[in-house]
Protein backbone atom coordinates (compact mmCIF):
# COMPACT_ATOMS: atom_id res chain seq x y z
CA UNK A 1 0.00 0.00 0.00
CA UNK A 2 1.63 3.19 -1.47
CA UNK A 3 1.53 6.03 1.77
CA UNK A 4 3.26 8.39 -0.19
CA UNK A 5 0.06 10.52 0.32
CA UNK A 6 0.26 14.11 1.63
CA UNK A 7 0.16 14.42 4.81
CA UNK A 8 -3.60 15.73 5.47
CA UNK A 9 -4.01 11.67 4.59
CA UNK A 10 -3.58 9.49 7.40
CA UNK A 11 -4.58 5.90 7.07
CA UNK A 12 -6.25 4.19 10.38
CA UNK A 13 -5.24 1.34 11.77
CA UNK A 14 -6.76 -0.63 14.68
CA UNK A 15 -8.66 0.79 17.33
CA UNK A 16 -7.15 4.34 17.89
CA UNK A 17 -9.01 6.66 15.32
CA UNK A 18 -10.33 9.75 18.10
CA UNK A 19 -6.65 10.04 19.58
CA UNK A 20 -5.90 11.93 16.30
CA UNK A 21 -9.46 13.53 15.44
CA UNK A 22 -8.99 17.00 14.52
CA UNK A 23 -12.13 18.04 15.54
CA UNK A 24 -12.06 16.95 18.52
CA UNK A 25 -15.79 17.24 19.43
CA UNK A 26 -17.25 14.83 21.92
CA UNK A 27 -17.85 11.60 20.70
CA UNK A 28 -21.58 10.89 18.87
CA UNK A 29 -20.80 7.32 17.50
CA UNK A 30 -18.72 5.00 18.17
CA UNK A 31 -17.93 1.62 16.02
CA UNK A 32 -15.53 -0.90 17.55
CA UNK A 33 -14.64 -4.16 16.03
CA UNK A 34 -17.74 -4.36 14.02
CA UNK A 35 -18.03 -7.20 10.98
CA UNK A 36 -21.07 -8.09 9.27
CA UNK A 37 -21.25 -11.87 7.84
CA UNK A 38 -24.46 -13.21 5.75
CA UNK A 39 -23.50 -16.78 6.07
CA UNK A 40 -20.14 -17.82 4.69
CA UNK A 41 -19.94 -14.05 3.63
CA UNK A 42 -17.92 -11.52 5.65
CA UNK A 43 -19.05 -8.28 3.79
CA UNK A 44 -17.02 -6.53 6.81
CA UNK A 45 -14.53 -6.79 8.95
CA UNK A 46 -12.98 -5.09 11.95
CA UNK A 47 -14.18 -1.88 11.57
CA UNK A 48 -12.94 0.88 14.08
CA UNK A 49 -14.43 4.50 13.92
CA UNK A 50 -15.73 7.45 15.95
CA UNK A 51 -17.77 10.54 15.03
CA UNK A 52 -18.01 13.71 16.40
CA UNK A 53 -20.52 15.67 17.36
CA UNK A 54 -21.60 17.72 14.75
CA UNK A 55 -19.30 16.57 11.75
CA UNK A 56 -20.37 15.11 8.56
CA UNK A 57 -18.36 12.10 7.62
CA UNK A 58 -19.04 10.28 4.42
CA UNK A 59 -18.23 6.99 3.13
CA UNK A 60 -17.18 5.51 -0.04
CA UNK A 61 -15.99 2.52 -1.18
CA UNK A 62 -16.90 0.21 -4.57
CA UNK A 63 -20.14 -1.51 -4.90
CA UNK A 64 -20.56 -4.43 -2.68
CA UNK A 65 -18.42 -3.31 -0.07
CA UNK A 66 -21.12 -3.36 2.50
CA UNK A 67 -21.02 0.45 3.33
CA UNK A 68 -24.92 0.63 2.96
CA UNK A 69 -24.92 -2.78 5.30
CA UNK A 70 -22.60 -0.74 7.62
CA UNK A 71 -25.12 2.32 7.70
CA UNK A 72 -28.08 -0.28 8.14
CA UNK A 73 -26.09 -1.64 11.57
CA UNK A 74 -25.64 1.81 12.77
CA UNK A 75 -29.30 2.90 13.12
CA UNK A 76 -29.84 -0.83 13.86
CA UNK A 77 -31.97 -2.28 11.18
CA UNK A 78 -29.88 -5.68 11.05
CA UNK A 79 -27.75 -7.13 13.57
CA UNK A 80 -24.05 -7.06 13.36
CA UNK A 81 -22.23 -10.46 13.26
CA UNK A 82 -19.55 -8.73 15.55
CA UNK A 83 -18.07 -6.05 17.44
CA UNK A 84 -20.43 -3.17 18.26
CA UNK A 85 -22.35 0.55 18.12
CA UNK A 86 -22.46 2.75 20.96
CA UNK A 87 -24.58 6.05 20.32
CA UNK A 88 -24.68 8.03 22.80
CA UNK A 89 -22.43 5.92 25.16
CA UNK A 90 -25.31 3.14 24.86
CA UNK A 91 -24.65 -0.11 22.73
CA UNK A 92 -27.17 0.16 19.76
CA UNK A 93 -29.31 -3.16 19.63
CA UNK A 94 -32.22 -1.84 17.52
CA UNK A 95 -33.82 1.78 15.76
CA UNK A 96 -33.34 4.32 18.51
CA UNK A 97 -34.48 7.80 19.67
CA UNK A 98 -32.76 10.90 17.89
CA UNK A 99 -31.02 8.61 15.02
CA UNK A 100 -32.59 9.34 12.08
CA UNK A 101 -32.34 7.31 8.29
CA UNK A 102 -32.58 8.71 5.17
CA UNK A 103 -33.23 6.18 2.12
CA UNK A 104 -31.72 5.80 -1.14
CA UNK A 105 -35.22 4.83 -2.10
CA UNK A 106 -36.52 7.71 -0.43
CA UNK A 107 -39.17 5.39 1.33
CA UNK A 108 -42.16 7.75 0.74
CA UNK A 109 -45.85 6.03 1.47
CA UNK A 110 -47.67 6.54 -1.49
CA UNK A 111 -50.97 6.65 0.20
CA UNK A 112 -49.98 9.64 2.50
CA UNK A 113 -49.44 13.14 1.59
CA UNK A 114 -46.14 14.98 2.20
CA UNK A 115 -47.70 16.72 5.42
CA UNK A 116 -48.63 12.93 6.26
CA UNK A 117 -45.53 11.39 5.41
CA UNK A 118 -43.30 14.22 7.65
CA UNK A 119 -45.60 14.08 10.03
CA UNK A 120 -45.15 9.70 10.29
CA UNK A 121 -41.99 9.44 13.06
CA UNK A 122 -43.68 12.12 14.92
CA UNK A 123 -47.05 10.28 15.20
CA UNK A 124 -45.34 7.25 15.91
CA UNK A 125 -43.12 8.97 18.90
CA UNK A 126 -46.68 10.49 20.36
CA UNK A 127 -45.78 13.65 19.47
CA UNK A 128 -48.70 15.91 20.88
CA UNK A 129 -50.88 17.18 17.82
CA UNK A 130 -49.93 20.86 18.78
CA UNK A 131 -46.63 20.14 18.43
CA UNK A 132 -46.77 18.08 15.17
CA UNK A 133 -49.07 20.93 13.57
CA UNK A 134 -46.32 23.32 14.53
CA UNK A 135 -43.04 21.29 13.49
CA UNK A 136 -44.39 19.61 10.21
CA UNK A 137 -45.18 22.79 8.38
CA UNK A 138 -41.34 24.35 9.58
CA UNK A 139 -39.64 21.65 7.87
CA UNK A 140 -41.72 21.25 4.78
CA UNK A 141 -40.37 24.84 4.43
CA UNK A 142 -36.87 23.89 5.50
CA UNK A 143 -36.55 21.44 2.30
CA UNK A 144 -38.34 23.81 0.44
CA UNK A 145 -41.45 22.08 -0.45
CA UNK A 146 -43.94 24.65 1.09
CA UNK A 147 -47.31 24.46 -1.31
CA UNK A 148 -46.42 20.30 -1.55
CA UNK A 149 -47.91 19.75 1.63
CA UNK A 150 -51.28 17.68 0.55
CA UNK A 151 -49.54 17.07 -2.69
CA UNK A 152 -49.33 12.67 -3.02
CA UNK A 153 -45.61 11.41 -3.81
CA UNK A 154 -46.40 10.45 -7.43
CA UNK A 155 -47.29 13.79 -8.04
CA UNK A 156 -43.87 14.71 -6.80
CA UNK A 157 -40.62 14.81 -9.24
CA UNK A 158 -38.20 12.50 -7.83
CA UNK A 159 -35.42 15.57 -6.20
CA UNK A 160 -38.81 16.68 -4.38
CA UNK A 161 -39.89 13.11 -2.63
CA UNK A 162 -35.77 12.91 -1.51
CA UNK A 163 -36.83 16.44 -0.30
CA UNK A 164 -40.16 14.72 1.58
CA UNK A 165 -37.82 12.13 2.99
CA UNK A 166 -35.07 14.58 4.17
CA UNK A 167 -37.87 16.80 6.04
CA UNK A 168 -39.44 13.29 7.46
CA UNK A 169 -36.12 12.53 9.21
CA UNK A 170 -34.96 16.41 10.54
CA UNK A 171 -38.89 16.68 11.68
CA UNK A 172 -37.97 13.98 14.39
CA UNK A 173 -34.86 16.17 15.34
CA UNK A 174 -32.13 13.80 15.20
CA UNK A 175 -28.44 13.95 16.99
CA UNK A 176 -27.35 11.72 14.12
CA UNK A 177 -28.44 11.96 10.60
CA UNK A 178 -27.84 8.35 8.43
CA UNK A 179 -27.84 8.94 4.77
CA UNK A 180 -28.47 6.20 2.54
CA UNK A 181 -26.64 7.21 -0.86
CA UNK A 182 -29.65 9.62 -0.66
CA UNK A 183 -28.85 11.53 -4.04
CA UNK A 184 -28.12 8.54 -6.38
CA UNK A 185 -31.86 7.68 -7.49
CA UNK A 186 -31.88 11.47 -8.48
CA UNK A 187 -30.81 13.49 -11.76
CA UNK A 188 -27.24 14.96 -11.68
CA UNK A 189 -28.79 18.85 -11.87
CA UNK A 190 -31.44 18.18 -9.08
CA UNK A 191 -28.08 16.43 -7.46
CA UNK A 192 -26.06 19.12 -7.11
CA UNK A 193 -28.68 21.35 -6.12
CA UNK A 194 -29.41 18.57 -3.20
CA UNK A 195 -26.03 18.72 -1.90
CA UNK A 196 -25.42 22.39 -1.22
CA UNK A 197 -29.38 22.75 -0.27
CA UNK A 198 -28.02 19.60 2.57
CA UNK A 199 -25.38 22.01 3.34
CA UNK A 200 -27.46 24.92 4.07
CA UNK A 201 -29.33 23.06 6.13
CA UNK A 202 -26.49 21.47 8.05
CA UNK A 203 -25.09 25.26 8.73
CA UNK A 204 -28.66 26.13 10.08
CA UNK A 205 -28.87 22.70 12.38
CA UNK A 206 -25.38 21.21 12.85
CA UNK A 207 -25.78 17.63 13.99
CA UNK A 208 -23.69 14.39 13.46
CA UNK A 209 -23.96 12.72 9.50
CA UNK A 210 -22.87 9.82 8.17
CA UNK A 211 -23.28 10.06 4.48
CA UNK A 212 -23.12 6.68 2.38
CA UNK A 213 -22.38 7.58 -1.71
CA UNK A 214 -20.62 6.14 -4.59
CA UNK A 215 -19.78 9.60 -5.66
CA UNK A 216 -16.63 10.54 -4.70
CA UNK A 217 -17.02 14.11 -6.26
CA UNK A 218 -20.05 14.08 -3.23
CA UNK A 219 -18.15 12.58 -0.71
CA UNK A 220 -15.35 15.03 -0.96
CA UNK A 221 -17.57 18.25 -1.36
CA UNK A 222 -20.26 16.78 2.02
CA UNK A 223 -17.58 15.04 4.14
CA UNK A 224 -15.57 17.22 6.94
CA UNK A 225 -13.73 13.06 6.75
CA UNK A 226 -14.63 10.27 4.13
CA UNK A 227 -13.68 6.94 4.69
CA UNK A 228 -12.96 4.25 2.10
CA UNK A 229 -13.66 1.10 2.25
CA UNK A 230 -11.87 -1.20 0.42
CA UNK A 231 -10.70 -4.85 0.23
CA UNK A 232 -12.34 -8.31 0.45
CA UNK A 233 -13.83 -8.38 2.91
CA UNK A 234 -13.84 -4.83 3.47
CA UNK A 235 -12.21 -2.92 6.29
CA UNK A 236 -11.42 1.08 6.89
CA UNK A 237 -8.68 1.59 4.36
CA UNK A 238 -7.88 5.48 4.71
CA UNK A 239 -9.74 8.11 7.00
CA UNK A 240 -9.30 11.36 4.76
CA UNK A 241 -9.58 14.41 6.66
CA UNK A 242 -10.58 17.21 4.24
CA UNK A 243 -9.60 20.23 5.37
CA UNK A 244 -11.81 22.39 2.78
CA UNK A 245 -12.52 25.90 4.20
CA UNK A 246 -16.17 26.50 5.77
CA UNK A 247 -19.27 26.56 4.26
CA UNK A 248 -18.80 24.45 1.50
CA UNK A 249 -20.79 25.77 -1.74
CA UNK A 250 -19.93 25.56 -5.47
CA UNK A 251 -17.03 27.14 -5.38
CA UNK A 252 -15.52 24.27 -3.65
CA UNK A 253 -15.56 22.80 -6.31
CA UNK A 254 -13.15 24.90 -7.86
CA UNK A 255 -10.44 24.75 -5.13
CA UNK A 256 -7.13 22.91 -5.50
CA UNK A 257 -7.60 21.02 -2.11
CA UNK A 258 -10.98 19.56 -3.37
CA UNK A 259 -9.28 18.56 -6.45
CA UNK A 260 -6.13 17.14 -4.46
CA UNK A 261 -8.43 14.54 -2.25
CA UNK A 262 -10.87 13.92 -4.44
CA UNK A 263 -7.93 12.41 -7.28
CA UNK A 264 -6.72 10.81 -4.31
CA UNK A 265 -9.57 9.04 -3.22
CA UNK A 266 -9.74 8.39 -6.93
CA UNK A 267 -6.33 6.54 -7.48
CA UNK A 268 -6.92 4.96 -4.17
CA UNK A 269 -10.21 3.04 -5.29
CA UNK A 270 -9.62 2.72 -8.68
CA UNK A 271 -7.96 -0.82 -8.93
CA UNK A 272 -10.78 -2.28 -6.43
CA UNK A 273 -13.72 -0.77 -8.71
CA UNK A 274 -12.37 -2.15 -12.03
CA UNK A 275 -12.27 -5.50 -9.87
CA UNK A 276 -15.56 -5.23 -8.90
CA UNK A 277 -17.05 -4.56 -12.70
CA UNK A 278 -16.30 -7.16 -13.87
CA UNK A 279 -16.79 -9.74 -10.92
CA UNK A 280 -20.11 -11.46 -11.34
CA UNK B 1 -29.67 -2.27 -53.52
CA UNK B 2 -32.82 -1.84 -51.26
CA UNK B 3 -32.88 0.96 -48.55
CA UNK B 4 -32.72 -0.75 -45.46
CA UNK B 5 -34.16 1.75 -44.04
CA UNK B 6 -37.70 1.24 -45.97
CA UNK B 7 -37.70 -1.87 -43.45
CA UNK B 8 -37.59 -0.19 -40.12
CA UNK B 9 -40.47 3.00 -41.11
CA UNK B 10 -43.30 2.13 -38.77
CA UNK B 11 -46.58 0.76 -41.15
CA UNK B 12 -48.89 3.73 -41.36
CA UNK B 13 -52.60 2.87 -40.51
CA UNK B 14 -55.48 2.25 -42.86
CA UNK B 15 -58.54 3.59 -43.30
CA UNK B 16 -60.60 1.38 -41.44
CA UNK B 17 -58.33 1.82 -38.55
CA UNK B 18 -58.24 5.64 -38.17
CA UNK B 19 -62.52 5.55 -39.02
CA UNK B 20 -62.35 3.28 -35.54
CA UNK B 21 -59.97 5.39 -33.64
CA UNK B 22 -62.36 8.51 -34.69
CA UNK B 23 -65.55 6.78 -33.72
CA UNK B 24 -63.90 4.42 -30.67
CA UNK B 25 -62.99 8.35 -29.08
CA UNK B 26 -66.18 9.95 -29.73
CA UNK B 27 -67.01 7.26 -26.62
CA UNK B 28 -70.68 8.65 -25.90
CA UNK B 29 -72.28 8.67 -29.06
CA UNK B 30 -70.53 5.46 -30.37
CA UNK B 31 -71.91 3.63 -26.94
CA UNK B 32 -75.79 4.84 -27.95
CA UNK B 33 -75.25 4.04 -31.78
CA UNK B 34 -73.97 0.36 -30.64
CA UNK B 35 -76.91 0.40 -28.48
CA UNK B 36 -79.57 1.26 -30.81
CA UNK B 37 -78.49 -0.99 -33.70
CA UNK B 38 -78.33 -3.75 -30.92
CA UNK B 39 -81.57 -2.92 -30.28
CA UNK B 40 -83.25 -3.01 -33.59
CA UNK B 41 -80.98 -6.14 -34.47
CA UNK B 42 -82.46 -7.99 -31.73
CA UNK B 43 -86.24 -6.40 -32.35
CA UNK B 44 -85.83 -7.68 -36.26
CA UNK B 45 -84.66 -10.94 -35.21
CA UNK B 46 -87.35 -11.97 -33.01
CA UNK B 47 -90.20 -10.37 -35.26
CA UNK B 48 -89.01 -12.47 -38.56
CA UNK B 49 -87.33 -15.81 -37.12
CA UNK B 50 -88.52 -16.22 -33.36
CA UNK B 51 -91.93 -17.38 -31.52
CA UNK B 52 -94.13 -14.90 -30.06
CA UNK B 53 -93.26 -15.51 -26.42
CA UNK B 54 -89.82 -13.80 -26.85
CA UNK B 55 -88.82 -11.08 -25.51
CA UNK B 56 -88.07 -8.11 -27.75
CA UNK B 57 -87.07 -4.72 -27.10
CA UNK B 58 -90.61 -2.80 -27.79
CA UNK B 59 -92.74 -5.08 -25.75
CA UNK B 60 -89.53 -4.75 -22.55
CA UNK B 61 -89.96 -0.74 -23.02
CA UNK B 62 -93.98 -1.35 -23.03
CA UNK B 63 -93.58 -3.12 -19.57
CA UNK B 64 -90.96 -1.38 -17.79
CA UNK B 65 -92.81 1.24 -15.84
CA UNK B 66 -95.13 -1.23 -14.68
CA UNK B 67 -92.59 -3.46 -13.63
CA UNK B 68 -90.67 -1.68 -11.75
CA UNK B 69 -93.38 0.42 -9.76
CA UNK B 70 -94.87 -2.95 -9.04
CA UNK B 71 -94.57 -3.86 -5.43
CA UNK B 72 -93.59 -7.74 -5.94
CA UNK B 73 -90.70 -6.18 -8.27
CA UNK B 74 -89.66 -3.55 -5.29
CA UNK B 75 -89.21 -6.64 -3.08
CA UNK B 76 -87.46 -8.68 -4.88
CA UNK B 77 -84.96 -5.91 -5.82
CA UNK B 78 -84.41 -4.76 -2.27
CA UNK B 79 -84.22 -8.23 -1.07
CA UNK B 80 -81.63 -9.68 -3.60
CA UNK B 81 -79.78 -6.24 -3.01
CA UNK B 82 -79.55 -6.20 0.69
CA UNK B 83 -78.74 -10.05 0.98
CA UNK B 84 -75.60 -9.11 -1.64
CA UNK B 85 -74.32 -6.56 0.16
CA UNK B 86 -74.89 -8.12 3.74
CA UNK B 87 -72.95 -11.11 1.87
CA UNK B 88 -70.10 -8.92 0.73
CA UNK B 89 -69.54 -6.49 3.49
CA UNK B 90 -68.89 -10.61 5.50
CA UNK B 91 -66.68 -11.86 3.27
CA UNK B 92 -65.00 -8.61 2.62
CA UNK B 93 -64.20 -8.56 6.43
CA UNK B 94 -63.50 -12.14 7.20
CA UNK B 95 -61.60 -12.25 3.42
CA UNK B 96 -59.40 -9.37 4.48
CA UNK B 97 -58.32 -10.47 7.90
CA UNK B 98 -57.95 -14.56 7.02
CA UNK B 99 -56.13 -12.90 3.61
CA UNK B 100 -53.90 -10.43 5.31
CA UNK B 101 -52.99 -12.66 7.84
CA UNK B 102 -52.00 -15.61 5.65
CA UNK B 103 -49.79 -13.04 3.73
CA UNK B 104 -48.09 -12.02 6.85
CA UNK B 105 -47.97 -15.24 9.18
CA UNK B 106 -46.16 -18.11 7.70
CA UNK B 107 -48.16 -20.64 9.90
CA UNK B 108 -52.14 -19.22 8.33
CA UNK B 109 -50.41 -19.53 5.76
CA UNK B 110 -49.12 -23.19 5.25
CA UNK B 111 -52.24 -24.72 7.02
CA UNK B 112 -55.02 -22.68 5.51
CA UNK B 113 -54.06 -22.15 1.70
CA UNK B 114 -54.45 -25.43 0.09
CA UNK B 115 -58.01 -24.88 0.67
CA UNK B 116 -59.10 -21.70 0.26
CA UNK B 117 -57.41 -22.44 -3.36
CA UNK B 118 -58.81 -25.75 -3.59
CA UNK B 119 -62.45 -23.76 -2.36
CA UNK B 120 -61.79 -21.02 -5.05
CA UNK B 121 -61.55 -22.82 -8.13
CA UNK B 122 -64.60 -25.26 -7.25
CA UNK B 123 -67.97 -23.92 -8.60
CA UNK B 124 -70.04 -22.77 -5.59
CA UNK B 125 -73.31 -24.31 -7.14
CA UNK B 126 -72.10 -27.39 -6.14
CA UNK B 127 -72.35 -26.85 -2.32
CA UNK B 128 -75.45 -25.26 -2.45
CA UNK B 129 -77.75 -28.36 -2.32
CA UNK B 130 -75.70 -28.76 1.04
CA UNK B 131 -75.92 -25.18 2.30
CA UNK B 132 -79.94 -25.65 1.79
CA UNK B 133 -80.05 -28.72 3.70
CA UNK B 134 -77.71 -27.14 6.42
CA UNK B 135 -79.48 -23.47 6.73
CA UNK B 136 -82.88 -24.53 5.43
CA UNK B 137 -85.12 -23.08 2.56
CA UNK B 138 -84.70 -19.73 3.79
CA UNK B 139 -82.60 -16.05 3.58
CA UNK B 140 -79.90 -17.65 5.82
CA UNK B 141 -79.02 -20.90 2.61
CA UNK B 142 -78.94 -17.21 0.37
CA UNK B 143 -76.57 -15.71 2.86
CA UNK B 144 -74.45 -18.89 2.84
CA UNK B 145 -74.26 -18.69 -0.79
CA UNK B 146 -73.22 -15.32 -1.30
CA UNK B 147 -70.71 -15.33 1.80
CA UNK B 148 -69.39 -18.63 -0.14
CA UNK B 149 -68.95 -17.11 -3.51
CA UNK B 150 -67.43 -14.14 -2.49
CA UNK B 151 -65.34 -14.67 0.47
CA UNK B 152 -62.49 -16.82 -1.47
CA UNK B 153 -61.09 -14.42 -3.88
CA UNK B 154 -61.01 -11.30 -1.69
CA UNK B 155 -59.12 -13.85 0.79
CA UNK B 156 -56.81 -14.68 -2.26
CA UNK B 157 -56.25 -11.36 -3.21
CA UNK B 158 -55.18 -9.95 0.38
CA UNK B 159 -52.90 -12.72 0.76
CA UNK B 160 -51.69 -11.67 -2.04
CA UNK B 161 -51.56 -8.02 -1.52
CA UNK B 162 -50.10 -8.73 1.96
CA UNK B 163 -47.09 -10.63 0.62
CA UNK B 164 -46.71 -8.10 -1.76
CA UNK B 165 -45.76 -4.91 0.81
CA UNK B 166 -42.46 -3.34 -0.08
CA UNK B 167 -40.05 -4.09 1.94
CA UNK B 168 -38.88 -0.85 1.57
CA UNK B 169 -42.11 0.07 3.48
CA UNK B 170 -41.46 -2.46 5.82
CA UNK B 171 -37.90 -0.73 6.57
CA UNK B 172 -38.89 2.58 6.80
CA UNK B 173 -41.79 1.35 9.56
CA UNK B 174 -38.92 -0.17 11.54
CA UNK B 175 -36.32 2.57 11.17
CA UNK B 176 -39.20 5.09 12.65
CA UNK B 177 -39.86 2.68 15.52
CA UNK B 178 -43.39 1.54 14.62
CA UNK B 179 -45.59 -0.72 16.69
CA UNK B 180 -46.81 -3.81 15.07
CA UNK B 181 -50.03 -2.40 15.63
CA UNK B 182 -49.05 0.60 13.17
CA UNK B 183 -47.19 -2.22 10.47
CA UNK B 184 -50.33 -3.91 10.34
CA UNK B 185 -52.98 -0.99 9.97
CA UNK B 186 -51.04 1.26 8.25
CA UNK B 187 -48.61 -0.39 5.95
CA UNK B 188 -49.73 -3.80 5.19
CA UNK B 189 -53.65 -2.54 4.74
CA UNK B 190 -52.75 0.16 3.10
CA UNK B 191 -49.99 -1.51 0.53
CA UNK B 192 -52.23 -4.27 -0.02
CA UNK B 193 -55.23 -2.21 -1.38
CA UNK B 194 -55.22 -2.36 -4.34
CA UNK B 195 -55.15 -6.30 -4.37
CA UNK B 196 -58.31 -5.71 -2.15
CA UNK B 197 -60.05 -4.02 -4.47
CA UNK B 198 -59.25 -6.44 -7.31
CA UNK B 199 -60.59 -9.12 -5.27
CA UNK B 200 -63.42 -7.40 -4.27
CA UNK B 201 -64.48 -6.02 -7.61
CA UNK B 202 -64.31 -9.80 -8.38
CA UNK B 203 -66.08 -10.81 -5.31
CA UNK B 204 -68.99 -8.78 -6.32
CA UNK B 205 -69.53 -10.30 -9.37
CA UNK B 206 -69.67 -13.84 -7.86
CA UNK B 207 -71.44 -12.95 -4.97
CA UNK B 208 -74.74 -11.60 -7.51
CA UNK B 209 -74.16 -15.02 -9.68
CA UNK B 210 -74.78 -16.89 -5.92
CA UNK B 211 -77.53 -14.97 -5.20
CA UNK B 212 -79.75 -15.62 -8.11
CA UNK B 213 -78.40 -19.23 -8.08
CA UNK B 214 -79.55 -19.83 -4.75
CA UNK B 215 -82.77 -17.97 -5.41
CA UNK B 216 -83.92 -20.03 -8.16
CA UNK B 217 -82.74 -22.97 -5.69
CA UNK B 218 -84.60 -22.12 -2.72
CA UNK B 219 -87.77 -19.73 -4.17
CA UNK B 220 -86.69 -16.85 -2.07
CA UNK B 221 -88.91 -13.50 -2.30
CA UNK B 222 -85.38 -12.21 -4.78
CA UNK B 223 -84.74 -11.21 -8.03
CA UNK B 224 -83.17 -14.90 -9.47
CA UNK B 225 -86.94 -16.27 -7.82
CA UNK B 226 -88.49 -13.00 -10.48
CA UNK B 227 -86.85 -14.00 -13.41
CA UNK B 228 -87.34 -18.10 -13.04
CA UNK B 229 -91.60 -17.89 -12.15
CA UNK B 230 -92.19 -15.14 -14.66
CA UNK B 231 -89.69 -17.09 -17.29
CA UNK B 232 -92.06 -20.06 -16.69
CA UNK B 233 -95.07 -18.47 -16.95
CA UNK B 234 -94.21 -16.98 -20.86
CA UNK B 235 -94.05 -13.19 -19.08
CA UNK B 236 -90.43 -12.88 -21.14
CA UNK B 237 -90.68 -9.21 -21.17
CA UNK B 238 -91.18 -8.78 -17.06
CA UNK B 239 -88.17 -11.29 -16.75
CA UNK B 240 -86.13 -9.71 -18.83
CA UNK B 241 -86.90 -6.01 -16.83
CA UNK B 242 -85.07 -8.46 -13.63
CA UNK B 243 -82.43 -9.22 -15.98
CA UNK B 244 -81.89 -5.79 -16.96
CA UNK B 245 -82.30 -4.64 -12.73
CA UNK B 246 -78.95 -7.54 -12.03
CA UNK B 247 -76.75 -5.52 -14.83
CA UNK B 248 -77.80 -2.54 -13.39
CA UNK B 249 -76.57 -3.86 -9.86
CA UNK B 250 -73.22 -4.31 -12.02
CA UNK B 251 -72.66 -0.85 -13.25
CA UNK B 252 -73.80 0.75 -9.79
CA UNK B 253 -71.09 -1.21 -7.75
CA UNK B 254 -68.91 -0.21 -10.43
CA UNK B 255 -69.45 3.41 -10.01
CA UNK B 256 -70.19 3.48 -6.49
CA UNK B 257 -66.36 1.98 -6.24
CA UNK B 258 -64.72 4.50 -8.38
CA UNK B 259 -66.26 7.05 -6.40
CA UNK B 260 -65.14 5.49 -3.00
CA UNK B 261 -62.16 5.15 -4.16
CA UNK B 262 -61.34 8.40 -6.05
CA UNK B 263 -63.00 10.26 -2.62
CA UNK B 264 -60.62 8.23 -0.35
CA UNK B 265 -58.07 7.01 -2.35
CA UNK B 266 -56.74 9.79 -4.37
CA UNK B 267 -53.24 8.07 -4.72
CA UNK B 268 -54.71 4.61 -6.07
CA UNK B 269 -53.56 3.38 -9.69
CA UNK B 270 -51.62 7.33 -9.86
CA UNK B 271 -48.47 5.25 -8.94
CA UNK B 272 -48.00 3.99 -12.49
CA UNK B 273 -48.82 7.21 -14.17
CA UNK B 274 -45.84 9.01 -13.66
CA UNK B 275 -43.00 9.59 -16.58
Amino acid sequence: MSQAASNLVHTVSGTGTSADDPSSAPTRIAISGAGKKYGELQVFKDINLTFGNGEIVTVVGPSGCGKTTLLRCIDGLIPLSEGEVKIEGSPINGPREGVAMVFQHFGLFPWKTVYQNVAYGLKLARHPAAEIKEKVPYFINLVGLSGFETAFPYQLSGGMQQRCGLARALAMEPHVLLMDEPFAAVDAQTREILQFELLKIWELRPLTMVFVTHSIEEAVLMGHRVVVLKGRPSGVHEVIDVDLPAPRDRGTLGHPRFTEVREHVWSTLMDEVRAAEFEV
Amino acid sequence: MTQPVANTAVPQPGPLYRLQQKFASTSVAAKIVAGLLILVAWELGVTFFAPKFVARPTNIIAVFPDVITEPEFIEATLSTLFAVLQGLLIALVSGTIIGIAMGRVKVFDRLLNVYINGFYTMPMIAVLPLLTIWFGYEDSARLATIVFAAFFSIAINARDGARSVPPEYLEVARAYRARQRDVWFDITFMSSLPYLVAGFRLAAGRALVGAVIAEFFVSLPGLGMYILSHTRSFAHNEAVVGVLMLAAFGLLFEATMNGVMRRFFPWYRREDRKD
